[in-house]
């Protein structure tokens, strides 16, 4: 076990179990919370992945952004109260986990475990830079740049929509 | 980083899927399931980033297959675009329904019924 | 026509054909224009004429097949093609022949006289041109018949003759049991023209096997000459079962019109027609379709000794169980409907026997005595104001002496007392039977067996013709006398059998749609419109006088007498009538095999011995008039008679189950069959359906998270299938 391991062995752990409390914790507040400590720990991930600009921007733009936005809506919804009506009938639940085991199972079987031979990273060491990405985005994937761009236009034209009272 | 092998980040990537799609079946809030969305297509993100790390299309970094070469790291930054304008959208639609019911709770909400 | 002499015989057709048209355009407006009385002279003169130049013309024809050799007595004459196509050629061709002529003479020679009878019968009836509409159509049907020289034109004629029967049964229509009787006859002779029509068939099937050109016939399958040649008849000893089934349907043809078991039942209900009527149809032409038809086909049925066995024990049967039936009833004109079913039963023992001109002879004796003692009786309950039951008869004699002494005449006749025609006709039956040796069946001589019962029924008959003669004519008293007075305003009929106008209808209440006291249903305005006929009808009652009938009634009775006495004797004698119709003699059975005087029994003697002691006996049991025990009340009748009465339940018995099994057939089809099963089909399809639907509806809940898990369901199945079964059979890297 080397250190590298060692470390990413730690953010997984930690990764995993937020992600389990996202579905797990009956307040929809705690949920949140989860889903904030697990794109945090997934940014230090990224970084161990060499993609120094994604983990930033995972940062910015998840947690920063879309995290906050849902605790707003939390807290203007009023839905920090654990939900009070009873659960999910149990063999519904049971169902689910079992076929998230099942779903686990096989790709886990017919699809990593094929592929644990590749061990050591082959991409150059900074292929995640600023740099590398704005040439790449800029030249190559302008059009779907700029089309995302419009994406983005319509959602916030969409939201304000959905937002006022009377149209 | 060195050493780690990539079946480890795919795996991490898988689980926080598999998790994520139980939560859609099971929770009842709405919120809460679309976070659950979020939570499967970072892990998305993670598998397409660890396979530009550890397998990419093309091996050399010349000047010419650039954008084969970093298709990976392109696609996590559309996702991320698109995941924010589509949380956008969702969470005003949330709160249109529940302006109009004054409560949301999918068990509650069965107007399709057939 | 090119100057045969037998062309005439369209005349002979035609004749009655006009009458009946003539009758039926312009019959009505005739009377309205001259008046009721003059209008009925001119009508009835112009219906009886026809029939008496039909047989004039039907003589003359007579006389020039006399002239022709024997061999050759069989003249065809075509009008035109019926059918012609490639595998079958029926032509509209009558056949002038001895049986066809035979049949033509009686058919027009007593029915002119019943039709002058009728004009004196019928005299008062307001439906007068309707009436002989129909008796000139049944004559002109009947002719058809007789004379077609294919089986198809029988067949029209057939079918003809029992509509017209059911038109004249039910002449009275407006009384609701009259309509029925005509029914009940019509239903019950389809029934017998199944196996006509069966028969049809198969004969066609059988000659047209051999190919067009079997006999030069080029299709002409169903024509006599072709049927009765000598390579048919070589056909039919080849094909025996087929011949048996032929003939067998053939006879269930002749059941359902000669009226004999189990296809007898309509003949008595005939008795609602007007008197003429039964003397027509019901006693001398139509009911003896059946015995021509098996004197038309003898080939075939001399083919096959199972078939004769079967028609003359049937025959006996028939003979016996009428003659049974006879006794217990105290109707006259029952009695005398089942006299002519014991009767024609005999005709049916001889053919069954295979002395088919034997069968053919008693259908002329009969003819003669039997229309005598109906239009007889038919005079009797015109004098007695329409009563017809002989319990209410006595002493007639002195008051109805031409009717009683020509009655007299037919009564012997009957008997089978000689010289008269009966004697001579039942001989020659009673000798087929008895001295046969042709209709046997699993090794016993059945038409010996039918002889025996025949010479039964003889003594029978003889005995129940005694006991009716005796109640009408003498008998101890004036029965009718002892009737208390009834008011002569307004009557009520016993007898349904004619209808004359009341003079105090007015005083009644009549709805439109309601029936009167008789059952009739009229309209007020039809009642006022007859107001002005005279009426002419008293209640019979102890004050009534029977008057002796008109000259245009007693007529025709004297003329019948007349042949009832002598024209027996003359047609047997020197085996005139044999070799006239059979001149060649028949065409399997030798003569040893129908002999006709059957050795070692002394057949005269027994015939006589029968006729008179059936005589005797019935003058013993009546002379004092009717006993106790068969008078008014019927609970004194002994239980032999009460049945006999009911026909022995038979009546009653295939009513029932015609009725009742109709109706429990056409339940079952309605509730079992369609409801049951055709609409439980298409509604249970329609059901299971709507189940299904309802079924799968339950996977539309309107909730999400159930329609995520089924999607997650379907995924993790696909994936599965893909990662794994795919993989293992190598579609993916």
């Amino acid at each position: 076990m080397t250190s590298n391991q060692l470390v990413f062995l730690m953010l997984a752990g930690l990764a995993a179990l937020a992600a389990v409390g996202v579905v797990a914790f009956p307040s929809p507040v705690r949920s949140a919370i989860s889903l904030v400590i697990n794109f945090f720990i997934l940014a230090f991930v990224y970084f161990t992945l060499g993609a120094q600009m994604l983990g930033i921007t995972q940062i910015l733009v998840y947690t920063g952004a879309i995290m906050v936005l849902f605790l707003f809506v939390i807290m203007l919804l009023n839905l920090g109260a654990p939900d009070a009506k009873a659960k999910v009938s149990g063999w519904q639940t049971a169902v689910a986990v079992a076929l998230g085991f099942g779903l686990f199972g096989i790709v886990a079987g017919q699809v990593i475990l094929p592929l644990s031979s590749f061990t050591q990273p082959r991409s150059a060491i900074d292929y995640g830079s600023p740099q590398a990405i704005g040439q790449t985005l800029f030249t190559g994937y302008v059009w779907p740049f700029e089309i995302t761009s419009v994406l983005l236009l319509v959602g916030i034209v969409g939201s304000i929509l959905l937002a006022k009272r009377r149209i | 980083m060195q050493d780690v092998p990539l079946s480890w980040y795919l795996g991490l990537g898988l689980f926080m899927f598999s998790t994520g799609v139980v939560g859609v079946v099971i929770r009842r809030n709405p919120v809460v399931v679309f976070m659950c969305i979020e939570l499967m297509l970072n892990a998305v993100n993670l598998t397409f980033l660890a396979f530009a790390r550890y397998m990419p299309a093309v091996l050399d970094a010349g000047e010419s297959a650039r954008s084969a070469w970093m298709a990976g790291q392109m696609m996590v930054i559309f996702v991320m675009a698109v995941a924010a304008a589509e949380v956008a959208v969702g969470l005003g639609i949330i709160m249109a329904i529940y302006r109009l019911r004054n409560e949301i709770d999918l068990d509650e909400m069965s107007a399709l019924r057939g | 026509m090119n100057g045969n002499p037998f062309d005439l015989i369209w005349y002979v057709l035609g004749l009655p054909l006009a009458g009946f048209l003539v009758q039926a355009l312009f019959g009505g407006a005739v009377i309205r224009a001259l008046g009721p009385a003059a209008g009925r002279r001119v009508m009835g003169a112009l219906a009886v004429l026809p029939i008496v130049a039909a047989f004039g013309l039907g003589v003359s024809l007579v006389y020039n097949l006399i002239q022709l050799d024997p061999s050759s007595r069989n003249q065809v004459v075509t009008l035109f093609d019926w059918i012609r196509i490639p595998s079958l050629w029926v032509p509209f061709e009558l056949r002038v022949d001895p049986l066809s002529m035979t049949m033509v003479l009686i058919i027009t020679g007593v029915g002119a006289l019943i039709h002058l009878y009728a004009t004196g019968y019928m005299a008062e009836e307001s439906d007068y041109a309707r009436f002989f509409t129909y008796l000139n159509l049944f004559i002109a049907f009947m002719l058809i018949l007789v004379l077609g020289n294919n089986l198809l034109m029988l067949f029209i004629g057939w079918e003809g003759v029992g509509l017209c029967s059911y038109l004249l049964i039910g002449f009275w229509y407006k009384d609701l049991a009259n309509s029925r009787a005509g029914n009940k006859a019509f239903i019950v002779n389809r029934i017998g023209d199944v196996g006509l029509v069966i028969a049809m068939f198969l004969l066609v099937s059988l000659i047209a096997s051999q190919g067009p050109s079997f006999v030069f016939s080029e299709g002409r399958f169903l024509s006599y000459d072709v049927l009765l040649s000598q390579s048919a008849i070589n056909l039919y000893v080849a094909n025996p079962l087929l011949t048996t089934v032929i003939a067998l349907c053939l006879f269930v043809g002749a059941c359902g019109k000669s009226a004999q078991f189990p296809l007898y039942l309509w003949l008595p209900d005939a008795m609602a027609g007007p008197t003429p009527v039964s003397a027509l149809i019901h006693a001398a032409t139509m009911v003896t379709a059946g015995v021509f038809l098996l004197n038309r086909l003898h080939p075939i049925f001399e083919a096959s000794p199972v078939a004769g066995a079967v028609v003359a024990m049937i025959g006996a049967f028939t003979a016996a169980f009428a003659a049974l039936i006879a006794f217990g009833q105290t109707d006259i004109k029952k009695v005398l409907a089942y006299s002519t079913v014991s009767q024609l039963g005999f005709m049916f023992i001889a053919c069954g026997a295979g002395a088919y001109w034997a069968g053919m002879f008693h259908v002329t004796t009969h003819a003669f005595f039997k229309a005598l003692l109906f239009l007889g009786a038919g005079a009797v309950i015109h004098a007695m104001a329409h009563e017809q039951d002989m319990r209410r008869y006595g002493k007639l004699l002195k008051y109805l002496p031409i009717t009683g002494a020509t009655m007299l005449v037919g009564w012997v006749a009957i008997a089978g007392v000689p010289p008269f025609a009966g004697f001579w006709s039942k001989e020659a039956i009673l000798g087929a039977g008895l001295g046969n040796h042709y209709a046997e069946a699993a090794n016993q001589n059945w038409g010996m067996v039918a002889g025996w019962i025949g010479l039964g029924v003889a003594a029978l008959t003889a005995m129940y013709m005694t006991r009716l003669t005796w109640l009408t004519f003498f008998g101890p008293k004036e029965q009718w006398r002892e009737i208390p007075l009834v008011d002569n305003g307004h009557g009520h009929d016993h007898a349904h059998a004619a209808h004359h106008d009341h003079a105090g209808h007015g005083g009644h209440a009549h709805e439109d749609h309601g029936p009167d006291e008789h059952n009739f249903f009229y309209t007020d305005a039809e009642v006022a419109a007859r107001a002005e006929v005279p009426a002419h009808h008293h209640e019979l009652d102890q004050t009534h006088t029977p008057h002796e009938v008109p000259i245009s009634m007693w007529f025709p009775l004297v003329v019948l007498a007349i042949l009832s006495l002598g024209g027996g004797y003359v047609l047997y004698n020197g085996h005139l009538f044999e070799h006239w119709l059979y001149p060649d003699g028949l065409a399997l059975l030798s003569k040893e095999a129908v002999e006709g005087h059957p050795a070692g029994i002394p057949l005269l003697q027994l015939s006589i011995g029968a006729a008179l002691l059936g005589i005797i006996a019935g003058l013993a049991v009546y002379w004092r008039g009717l006993p106790a025990k068969e008078g008014w009340d019927l609970s004194r009748w002994s239980p032999f008679r009460r049945a006999a009465a009911n026909q022995f339940g038979y009546d009653r018995a295939m009513v029932e189950a015609g009725v009742d099994g109709g109706g429990f057939l056409a339940n079952f089809a309605w509730k079992g069959i369609d409801v049951l099963f055709i609409d439980g089909i298409v509604n249970g399809l329609a059901a299971a359906a709507a189940r299904l639907g309802g079924l799968l509806r339950t996977f539309q809940t309107g909730y999400v998270r159930s329609y995520a898990l089924v999607t997650l369901v379907g995924v993790v199945a696909l994936l599965g299938y893909l990662l794994i079964v795919a993989q293992r059979a190598g579609a993916m890297p």
